[in-house]
């Protein structure tokens, strides 16, 4: 077996990676805090025809390798950049189309600050520079007090509602595609793991990697998002240098899971357009 | 839970607001179609704050989130969550522990999300004790972690250090075996140079001893050619003509040098074999000048050479004056023998300089002097620096080396300074009374 073969298993193992489609250029979805990479269950398969469709869990997520996970490298997200380039080196992925959802937005920021020229656009889905507020000039749309009654509510279910992370095998009426086996590992995270997440996600700021970006990039807005609010979308609109802007009149954070349709229509808009050369 | 019943405000608003659980039911995209009187008491909350409104209103804000990234997407995927540990928002601001049940129907074109709540304030408390407890339990364990880490650590570089000590040891043991080596090859070469020191002394003493006895033998006949010599010249056995007087005076010249070559063979054999006794007292190197010089004067005038003493009276050496005499003596008649006419023989004497508790008294000369190369090998015996065969006859090449011997034998030494053409200076020195 070749090094690049090695690295290429081992990667795929660790970020429990899965490849489809029938297309040359890769699009790499990247999941946010919270689940794993079902979150593109309604919206990945759209773009298999015409591209390499490349779907994973961050360590620690979904059905990644937990005995890979390192707590000091993914205390911030640099570690999950670390992931996402990893990704992109072991599958010898170029001119990467990045759709990220949620922190992952800024996860893409901070691989494609590292290394510009592997990535041709990024696609941001409900991103955050910075979700707490940094009055009177920025609106994150959290007081530091919020996030932290997150964190609490998170232990309390890690302890009151195992069932929610043990697997649950249950048919779906509702949905009868859904095999067993996402049942078994959707949302099921380990609590210190999540923990850790949510920390290196509530309470990073990013707003100056986002002014540094100069991969062409799409910001999907919710008109109607809690946790993403308009005035964030904005914020980014208008830091990020020769960015798309794009407001969906949908309510919610997840756009991809609520309204996957509309998602579909704005990513496949934005990659018709004529790719715009990169900001120096 | 079942779905068999599609529940509706209308039909049920009665039974459904007796049960003694919150209840609410919303659209996928947030908006609440029913809510009962129990979860309105809760809340205190009145029914139209909450229907047509978004369910993260009757949500903490950390609720909300954990709605957006876990609930929802769990919902949409898996279309129920149970237990799910949530904190409501009430109207005066405070927070409702809860935990929630739900199942997502479809109901026409509709997906709607039924929600029961139960109160679970005792239970929270509860939970938060042991979420207390399992916290400290995780400090507790990650400083014993720490602790143990540490104590990992000190015994690596204990085990570390104990390895060095035990490779320095071996180096200590390999160096103790080197010098363990090297020590008995040099009390081997110590033995041996201390046989060979032996068989150089045996060999010395036999050498002196040799001399003594061959010295004696020779005197003896040398003696009798020189008392039969003496007794033709005075005519005892007939008369004695001009030319067999010549002859006579030739051989009695010839017996006395031998003679005078063979004493001072006897003498330093004599030195040499550590039987000569010297009587050391306090002599006046002032009085020891007066009694030599008398008989070197004639040579020196003789030669036409010049002469000079400067020794003060206040000398006084602590020696044997018979043989501070004779090396002084032995001096002169060096000086006088190698300086040539119009030179001039200086004796001067002193006291300390470089070395207190010593007086000196030195013979200077203005001769041929000697070249740096010999002035080592003046003082060893039979060797005279570059003379005429006819100064050769004159000397037996022995008077330094007794000279020195002599020096040495009263705890003194006999140096010499010499510049080559310019004159040489012997200095004898001497303990201080």
């Amino acid at each position: 077996m070749s090094a690049s073969q090695h690295a290429e298993e081992q990667v795929t193992a660790r970020n429990n990676v899965r490849v489809s489609g029938s297309g040359t250029q890769p699009m790499l979805f990247a999941h946010g805090f919270g689940c794993d990479q079902n979150m593109w269950r309604y919206v990945a398969p759209a773009f298999e025809a015409d591209h390499k469709v490349i779907l994973f869990d961050y360590v620690g997520s979904g059905k990644s390798d937990l005995e890979s996970y390192d707590g000091e490298r993914y205390s911030s997200l640099e570690g999950y950049a670390e992931d996402v380039l990893d990704i992109c080196h072991a599958l010898d992925l170029r001119h990467v189309i990045f759709v990220g959802h949620s922190v992952s937005g800024m996860i893409g920021v901070l691989a494609a600050n590292r290394e510009p020229d592997l990535f041709d656009r990024l696609v941001l889905i409900g991103p955050s520079a910075r979700y707490v507020n940094d009055l009177p000039d920025y609106q994150g749309g959290f007081e530091q007090a919020d996030l932290e009654g997150l964190l609490q509510m998170m232990d309390s279910n890690y302890i009151g509602w195992a069932n929610f992370l043990a697997p649950v095998i249950m048919k779906n009426e509702a949905r009868p595609e859904l095999a067993e086996e996402l049942e078994a590992s959707f949302c099921s995270t380990d609590p210190i793991i999540a923990r850790r997440f949510a920390e290196a996600t509530f309470f990073a700021d990013n707003r100056a990697d986002a002014a540094n970006v100069t991969v062409p990039s799409l910001i999907v807005q919710c008109a109607d998002d809690s946790i993403a609010p308009q005035s964030v979308g904005e914020h980014l609109r208008e830091t990020m240098k020769g960015s798309t802007y794009r407001l969906l009149d949908v309510t919610g954070h997840c756009p991809q899971l609520s309204h996957p349709a509309q998602t579909i229509e704005a990513i496949r808009e934005y990659l018709s357009t004529a790719s715009s050369p990169k900001m120096a | 839970m079942t779905d068999r019943a599609v529940i509706t405000q209308e039909g049920t608003a009665g039974l459904i607001d007796r049960i003694p659980c919150g209840f609410v039911s919303f659209a996928d995209d947030g908006r609440v179609g029913a809510v009962n009187a129990t979860l309105l008491e809760m809340l205190g909350l009145e029914r139209e704050n909450v229907v047509g409104n978004h369910i993260e209103k009757i949500l903490t804000v950390g609720s909300r989130i954990f709605y957006q990234t876990h609930l929802f997407p769990l919902l949409r995927m898996h279309g129920h969550a149970e237990e799910i540990f949530i904190m409501l928002r009430a109207a005066d601001g405070h927070d409702e522990a809860a935990l929630l049940n739900a199942v997502r129907r479809q109901k026409g074109e509709d997906w709607l999300t039924h929600c029961i709540f139960m109160r679970v304030r005792e239970r929270k408390k509860f939970e938060e004790a042991l979420l207390r407890a399992k916290k400290e339990a995780e400090a507790a364990r990650e400083k014993l972690d720490t602790h143990r880490k540490e104590l990992e650590a000190a015994n690596a570089q204990l085990e570390q250090q104990a390895l060095e000590l035990e490779l320095s040891q071996q180096q200590l043991n390999e160096h103790a075996i080197e010098l363990e080596a090297l020590n008995q090859a040099l009390n081997e070469r110590s033995t041996q140079l201390e046989t060979q020191r032996t068989i150089a002394q045996d060999a010395n003493h036999a050498k002196s001893a040799f001399l003594a006895s061959m010295s004696h033998e020779l005197r003896t006949p040398l003696n009798a050619i020189g008392g039969y010599v003496q007794l033709i010249e005075m005519g005892i056995h007939g008369p004695v003509t001009p030319g067999q007087a010549d002859a006579l005076a030739k051989v009695a010249r010839s017996q006395r040098h031998l003679l005078r070559l063979i004493n001072e063979v006897l003498n330093l054999a004599k030195i040499e074999a550590g039987s000569v006794n010297y009587d050391s007292r306090p002599i006046v190197l002032r009085d020891v000048v007066n009694a030599v010089f008398p008989m070197i004067e004639p040579q020196v005038r003789d030669r036409g050479l010049t002469s000079e003493i400067d020794v003060s009276p206040q000398l006084v050496a602590l020696a044997d004056r018979d043989k501070t005499e004779q090396i002084l003596l032995n001096l002169l008649s060096n000086a006088v023998k190698f300086t040539n006419a119009g030179g001039c023989i200086r004796i001067a004497a002193g006291d300390g300089g470089g070395s207190p508790g010593r007086v000196w008294l030195q013979v200077e000369d203005t001769g041929v002097g000697i070249p740096p190369d010999k002035l080592e090998s003046v003082f060893d015996p039979f060797v005279q620096v570059d003379v005429s065969a006819a100064r050769r006859a004159e000397g037996t090449g022995l008077g330094l080396a007794i000279s020195r011997d002599l020096a040495l034998g009263m705890k003194g030494q006999l140096s010499v300074k010499s510049i080559q053409q310019h004159g040489s200076t012997f200095r004898l020195t001497l303990p201080a009374a």
